[in-house]
């Protein structure tokens, strides 16, 4: 893929990890607790196991992935093949490929006349000689 | 109750009867269309121009400039975007009400963002163009030289052919 869709995709990966990001945390966070007054609720034993264990965890994993492709973003951005000189010497190049174009292009054509026009020639000389041949008498 | 599932072809074919003998009897295509035009309902233009970003109502948060840096402008976009997000992240622990003016500012830092990638497109156009050029004007340069080589060869082999045959 070329690199500015590379690029594109980049964004559109760290939207994407954005959004997933808050809305995990937002989906899976334990409730906080409003005032000291009330009591925490009893904490069941299946939401105790998995989520106090891996809930701390999510938050570091994520924003790792989010700097991780911050850092692609950047690296992609420097392997960026912009060349100075923008619009204006990119035209020039271009009309000067073309005046190179157009002169080797008629080049090839007056070489390619040429070569069709030796090899009309050889083949009425061919031809010439093979019906000579054939209807050669034997030399006496 | 019956309906056509197709329309007809449009009319246009009876004038191309005696078209395998005489292919100027017929009309010739339309021209091509230049500027708007409707095609089943919808607006459509032949210009395919990056619309700015004022014109969609977004901020535009790097300088405008004829010459932009784009890898400079890219880099510090991509830092502000890393800033806002966690600002966000701040807003939502501390102030979580006031979450949909941080979600607005990320939003316009990600159209800026695809708005310079847009704009890079015809760059990489024309640097396309160049490389497509530079490549057909070396397979033309090595072209005539091998018609030269077989021609010379063509030659040599004609003498080589004349010099036996009077020899003999």
């Amino acid at each position: 893929m070329d690199i500015i869709s590379q690029l594109q995709e980049q964004v559109n990966t760290i939207a994407a990890i954005t959004f997933n990001a808050f809305g995990t945390l937002q989906r899976d966070a334990p409730p906080v607790q409003l005032s000291p007054n009330y009591p925490e609720p009893p904490a069941t034993i299946t939401t105790a196991t998995d989520d106090a264990s891996a809930f701390p965890e999510q938050p570091k994993q994520l924003s790792v992935g989010l700097v991780k492709a911050a850092k692609q973003f950047d690296a992609l951005v420097s392997a960026l093949p912009l060349s100075e000189g923008g619009e204006e010497a990119q035209l020039k190049r271009i009309a000067e490929l073309q005046v190179e174009n157009d002169f080797i292009g008629q080049e090839l054509q007056k070489q390619l006349e040429a070569a069709e026009k030796e090899l009309k020639q050889v083949q009425e000389l061919f031809g010439q000689a093979a019906d000579n041949c054939l209807n050669m008498k034997n030399p006496e | 109750m019956a309906t056509a599932s197709y329309p007809p072809p449009p009319p246009y074919y009876r004038l191309y009867k005696d078209y395998s003998e005489n292919p100027n009897s017929a009309p010739q295509p339309p021209p091509p269309i230049e500027g708007t035009y409707v095609c089943f309902g919808g607006n459509y233009t032949t210009e395919d121009v990056l619309p700015s970003l004022e014109e969609q109502g977004v901020p535009q948060l790097y300088p405008k400039d004829s010459n932009v840096d784009y890898k400079k402008e890219l880099r510090s976009l991509n830092r502000e975007l890393q800033l806002h997000i966690l600002e966000l992240a701040d807003v939502l622990v501390e102030r979580p009400s006031q979450y949909a003016k941080r979600i607005g500012e990320i939003s316009s830092i990600f159209k800026n963002l695809h708005h310079l990638l847009n704009s890079l497109r015809p760059h990489q156009a024309r640097a396309t163009l160049i490389h497509i050029m530079e490549l057909q004007i070396q397979q033309r340069k090595q072209a005539v030289e091998d018609i030269k080589r077989r021609r010379e060869e063509a030659q040599r082999l004609l003498k080589d052919a004349f010099v036996t045959l009077d020899g003999q």
